[in-house]
């Protein structure tokens, strides 16, 4: 099972970043627009076809196994003890198809070339650093939090029993890592303003993403898509 | 959206990485909680509700992307309103004692559990395939309706959820030396001490 990005050079791999997020928001609007469950289940369809043809099918595995609890959840609540197996095949389906075109867009698109094209297209500097840093900090913060856990652990601390005893645990585990991150704010803030981040001019990507003819075609053909399926929608 | 300085740029991804490590602790203590609210609350009570909004949009974005399931965008209400719930229990000093922090948390898990209750129900049939799931399920096995079912399931997890998360906020702004809330616009009111 794979998350994350995927290096490449199928056809997602060089398309514009903009034209695979575009494919994301309206495999997503679709799966809510058509009805259920044939709907969601052609897009998902289409989407197998795509990740085969683009040669990302291990995606697909991720996504089954991703979708795996949702069915069988829903196949539960809605089918065997609801009565409704369409309703669940339905539900199920939109879910299957959404967790799919955002893993090929995961796998397909780095996030540092999704940045760089959002910059060319007038982002303010400060969002795209929050999103780059915040994907940096995370995994550098679960580290912390492992290794406060095991040195709290060789202290002495418990935490399993009752269900207070464990209340009582989450205290001496949580706090001195938000003091940590706290204490880091200064130090990062000082690196920041030396390197202008406070600046307000507009910055110019260093190596913009290639926004050919075709992206631009199968974005406005995407755009139609939805818009025809809602006014379909709409008059039946 | 407030202008951000170099301070809050700093600020708002640990605040995310907060909310998304917490988990961490949350599942070694196997305690039904999520504890990811943790850094929104605390932007919230350290600068004020607008950037603890940003901090809310960036960490439903960044859990998404981690965790590889777009759907968990359709939840970013809840983070807006959890943000601006504790940005004005802030203002009204609920971080002065731990029983202010406690209430105020309970007060905010039944916000939360409504906000989420309508997204989960009808745009995912009530299941998110997570601990939830599990009492939702039996619930509408012993015949509770569904809408019921949903609703009893979230309002439960979320009560212990948001009284634990605003606890430990305020034992943070406790432990928190002046010198450093000085520094944080919101944090000596949100304490009451100002």
């Amino acid at each position: 099972m794979t998350l994350g990005y995927l290096p490449g050079s199928g056809l997602l791999h060089r398309s514009h970043p903009l034209t695979t997020a575009t494919l994301a928001a309206v495999v997503s609007v679709l799966a809510f627009l058509l009805p259920g469950p044939a709907g969601p289940g052609m897009l998902v369809l289409a989407l197998c076809v795509i990740a085969v043809a683009a040669g990302m099918r291990r995606v697909l595995l991720t996504s089954a196994a991703f979708s795996a609890p949702f069915w069988a959840f829903l196949i539960l609540i809605h089918g065997v003890i609801g009565g409704d197996f369409a309703t669940a095949a339905a539900l199920a389906g939109r879910i299957t198809a959404i967790l799919t075109v955002f893993l090929l867009l995961l796998g397909s698109v780095h996030p540092g070339r999704l940045v760089d094209a959002m910059l060319q297209r007038g982002l303010p500097f400060g969002l795209a650093y929050l999103l780059a840093a915040t994907l940096q900090a995370v995994p550098q913060l679960q580290q912390r939090a492992a290794a406060i856990l095991a040195a709290q652990r060789c202290r002495g601390l418990r935490v399993g029993g009752s269900l207070w005893r464990r209340a009582r645990a989450v205290v001496p585990l949580a706090v001195p890592l938000v003091l940590g991150a706290l204490a880091e704010v200064d130090e990062r803030a000082l690196a920041l303003e030396t390197r202008g981040a406070g600046s307000e001019t507009r910055r110019t990507a260093l190596e913009p993403p290639l926004d050919r003819p075709g992206d631009r075609a199968a974005r406005w053909l995407l755009l139609a898509t939805v818009v025809g399926a809602a006014v379909w929608r709409l008059l039946t | 959206m407030p202008r951000l300085s170099s301070r809050l740029l700093a600020l708002i991804p640990l605040a995310v990485g907060i909310n998304l490590a917490l988990g961490k602790v949350a599942s070694a203590t196997s305690l039904p909680v999520f504890l990811d609210t943790v850094g929104t609350v605390l932007v919230a009570a350290l600068v004020g509700p607008a950037a603890a909004l940003v901090t809310g949009v960036v960490s439903q974005t960044a859990f998404t992307m981690l965790d590889g399931k777009l759907m968990w965008m359709a939840f970013l209400p809840v983070q807006l309103g959890v943000a601006l719930y504790a940005g004005l229990a802030g203002r009204y000093r609920m971080f002065a004692s731990p029983a202010r922090a406690v209430l105020s948390g309970l007060g905010l898990g039944v916000i939360a559990a409504t906000l989420s209750w309508p997204i989960s129900l009808i745009l995912f049939g009530g299941v998110t395939a997570t601990g939830v799931t599990l009492v939702t399920t039996a619930l509408t096995a012993v015949g509770v309706p569904l809408e019921w079912a949903v609703y009893g399931a979230s309002l439960g997890n979320d009560l212990l959820d948001k009284g634990v998360t605003f606890f430990l906020v305020y034992v943070v702004l406790e432990a928190l030396p002046s010198r450093m809330a000085a520094r944080f616009p919101a944090a000596e009111r949100s304490r009451g001490r100002a």
